[in-house]
């Protein structure tokens, strides 16, 4: 027995009958037009499509019975008939739904003659952007793309037009295909149709070796597939985790790989007495560092950047604590006023990516999910569409692709609402199953604990169920929370406040935390990372490590879930795992850190905090009264000043990071959405 | 023993090239090869080369010059100082010996692009 309003097709995939199927895709509405699912019912005149068809008790549905493998053969040889053969040079050969489905439901002979005389079909191709290619020839109008676009992406730029024969999938006027998650309808197209420009015709999917592994260029996690050939990353596929991305990556994870191929750190490098970085080797540049190291004693600062990994993050808090130092940063920061880091709940996307669509109630504050993490922002617009949510923002007015109440950009207006003169203040009374959602980058403002404070306070108002947490704080880089578990301090200001720094630690920093001047002329600047960008620039030791493909490495999400990348390709050149580079360094120094190997890192990993192993695992965080209590006590003025993003339209969300300011199809992506800005449609 | 020049130099023989052959010295070429002759012996190891001493042992095939190659190799009877047809060109090149296992030898190196493009530090600091 199965629940009332099953389909014919999800029966019967639950008890382990596949029905072939193009236009149904579970994720999006059931358009059954491709006919290829009919199936034959018991004392029903014709066969019924079993992708639309719910299933009545006491119904005998026959899978394989000759009226339904008739019906099956019939729509395959129509399907052909206007299909090209071009299955040798086509980049889904090996990978095609077509292909597979005609070897297992098509006729074994073709009745088709009219090549001779008509031939087939052919369609113009569309340009419809730098990541996807279109063969529309190849087209088996089963509309997926169109149903992705408008449902899950909000971009109703593709759409169908003419009939029979003459119908085409297309943007109706010449137009870019531009969504943060536009490279999914590669992945949704059951044929050849829609491919990856940047991949195409670089390899087979048979040749290919598929490594599971995370994707950090946000602070989501999704689940990715690294397909590797040569120990070249070939592409990057989603791997399905329904309580993070369900099946879906944004164009940033899937497309900004080419970046890990160019401006690496490929070799150790040191500062010579003409100020040049010169390449040296790896005995050289460790005994260099480690003597700087320690002269300078405990007067040495860390900064962790957005890549850095658990494990690396684990071995230079060791190293430096040995040292006698406490200066270990974050990048970004985050308000230390109340309980500041201390309880996780005050950094943690509380309820959880998944929850977020089944709120009643979403408000964003100062923050645009669309950008900073577009698999939460289609979550949230899932729920917009299929749960009704209202959705409201405080922050500068963004388009994110659905409807949203714009409360204001001014941060007091939450104070406002928290003492009910706002009228906001009474929709968010009742809703059942509010969500706040807080952006990091927004706490990042001095006053940043003010506005937490604020949103604690209207969390603690609302009318949620026990087990539903409000407060929600949405992390932009991979790192964040994994280093705040760990124990750095965020934001680089006890860095600062230091007087005597001699050496700076950066573990991947990029973003410009320090400006060259600000840092004293004496100090000694090392740079662990993998690409060569400002951190690399400003240093006077550069140490080579490893990329996310390229290191068994831990990350925790911004939901609190611990998660692994494992290793695709070996590091380039010289370069190593984060870790290691810093275990040699101590052995160097002369102050050894007690591990070897990846999984005695991993029992140090787990002594500090026993989530960061827990892989797959979300651990919850909890104390939301007791944050609450201390932030009031902290009393930080909020200040006048709007809420301000640094990632407001499309072509900011291409580049934000080391990997993605590296990729050329990145590049391409922003050229793209400015030229079409100029474009009349 | 006489022909080659007393025990000791015959010994040495012996050891450079692993035989004694008795024959008559048909030639010498410019780099001090010597090349012998003796129809006594059968078709294919009656001609042979006794290599320059400034050799050693490190002798091969390809110290054998171009007009000598065709008499060893029974491409023609006439040793090329008795050949009239042999041209003689100003610019016909001068021989070289294989430089396999030398530093002239040729070095394959790949045309494609590396993989990874390394970063190069921006100059001005």
């Amino acid at each position: 027995m199965v629940e009332p309003g099953t389909t014919v097709l999800q029966a019967a995939a639950l008890v382990g009958v596949e029905i072939p199927r193009f236009c149904y895709h579970e994720r999006l509405a059931v358009a059954g037009n491709c006919r290829m699912c009919l199936v034959e019912v018991e004392k029903s005149p014709k066969p019924v499509a079993a992708c639309a068809m719910p299933v009545m008790k006491g119904w005998r549905v026959k899978t394989n019975s000759p009226l339904t493998r008739k019906a099956r053969e019939g729509v395959m040889e129509f399907l052909l008939v206007n299909h090209p053969l071009d299955c040798p040079i086509c980049d889904q050969g090996g990978e095609c739904d077509l292909q597979d489905q005609s070897m297992a439901f098509g006729s074994d002979r073709s009745r088709f003659t009219d090549i001779d005389f008509e031939g087939k079909r052919a369609v113009e191709d569309k340009d419809i952007g730098p990541l996807i290619k279109t063969i529309m020839t190849r087209c088996i109008h089963c509309t997926r793309c169109i149903r992705f676009a408008s449902e899950v992406a909000g971009i109703d730029d593709l759409g169908t037009t003419g009939r029979g024969t003459d119908m085409q999938i297309g943007t109706y006027v010449e137009k870019f295909f531009m969504s943060e998650l536009s490279g999914n309808v590669i992945d949704l197209c059951p044929v050849g149709a829609l491919t990856s420009k940047p991949y195409s015709f670089t390899a087979r999917p048979w040749e290919i070796r598929k490594i599971d592994s995370i994707d950090v260029l946000d602070a989501l996690g999704s689940n990715i597939v690294v397909s590797t050939r040569t120990n070249e990353v070939m592409r990057i596929l989603p791997r399905v985790n329904e309580e993070i991305n369900e099946e879906w990556i944004s164009d940033k994870s899937r497309f900004s790989y080419d970046g890990l191929k160019r401006q690496r750190l490929v070799t150790p490098m040191l500062r010579n007495s003409a100020c040049e970085l010169k390449p040296v080797d790896w005995e050289a540049a460790l005994l260099t560092v480690a003597k700087v190291i320690k002269n300078a004693g405990s007067s040495i600062g860390a900064i962790a950047g957005g890549f850095a990994d658990a494990e690396a993050l684990v071995a230079l808090k060791d190293l430096l604590n040995k040292l006698g130092s406490e200066a270990l940063c974050t990048e970004y920061t985050f308000p230390m006023d109340g309980s500041g880091t201390d309880l996780r709940s005050n950094y943690l996307l509380n309820n959880g990516i998944a929850k977020v669509e089944e709120a009643d109630l979403v408000l964003l504050i100062g923050t645009n999910p669309r950008f900073e993490a577009p698999i939460l922002n289609a979550r949230i617009r899932k729920g917009y569409i299929h749960n009704e949510s209202e959705i409201a923002l405080i922050g500068p007015k963004v388009d994110l692709r659905y409807e949203y109440d714009h409360i204001g950009t001014d941060p007091q207006i939450l104070q406002d609402i928290a003492s009910g003169k706002h009228p906001f203040a009474q929709q968010l009374q009742k809703a059942k199953k509010p969500i706040i959602i807080v952006g990091s980058e927004t706490l990042e403002r001095p006053d940043g604990g003010a506005i937490l404070a604020a949103a604690q306070t209207l969390a603690s108002k609302t009318a949620a169920a026990p087990g539903w947490k409000v407060i929600n704080v949405l992390q932009k880089v991979a790192s964040q929370v994994a280093a705040l578990d760990i124990g750095y301090a965020p934001g680089a200001s006890k860095i600062r406040e230091m007087k005597n720094l001699k050496v700076l630690f950066l573990l991947g920093a990029d973003e410009k935390v320090f400006e060259k001047t600000e840092i004293p002329k004496d100090c000694f600047i090392i740079y662990q990372g993998h690409h060569g960008d400002y951190g690399a620039c400003i240093a006077d030791a550069v140490l080579p490590g490893a990329a996310y493909t390229e290191k068994q490495a831990t990350y925790v999400n911004t939901e609190g879930r611990a998660q692994q990348t494992l290793v695709a390709v070996s590091p380039p050149g010289q370069a190593r795992e984060d870790w290691k580079i810093i275990r040699a360094l101590s052995e160097f120094i002369g102050a050894k850190l007690p591990y070897d190997t990846l999984d005695e890192v991993r029992d140090r990993l787990e002594d500090v905090a026993p989530h960061l192993t827990r892989y797959g695992y979300s651990e919850d965080a909890n104390y939301f009264k007791q944050a609450l209590e201390l932030s009031k006590k902290s009393g930080v003025k909020m200040d006048k000043t709007s809420l301000s993003l640094n990632q407001l339209e499309l072509e900011d969300f291409f580049m934000t990071d080391t990997i993605s300011r590296a990729s050329p199809t990145m590049a391409k992506c922003i050229q793209a959405v400015k030229k079409q800005k100029e474009s009349k449609y | 023993m006489k022909q080659h020049g007393g025990i000791r130099a015959g010994l040495y023989k012996l050891y450079r090239m692993d035989d004694l052959k008795p024959g008559v010295q048909v030639g010498e070429d410019k780099y001090g090869n010597k090349y012998f002759e003796n129809n006594r012996y059968f078709y294919g190891r009656n001609r042979w080369v006794e290599y320059a001493p400034k050799y050693g042992v490190d002798y091969d095939g390809s110290q054998v010059p171009a007009e000598w190659f065709g008499w060893l190799h029974y491409k023609s009877d006439l040793p090329p100082m008795k050949d009239p047809s042999r041209p003689k060109h100003k610019w016909i090149a001068d021989h070289q010996e294989n430089p396999s296992g030398t530093k002239d030898q040729y070095m394959p190196y790949s045309t494609t692009r590396p993989k990874i493009e390394p970063w190069i530090p921006p100059k001005s600091n």
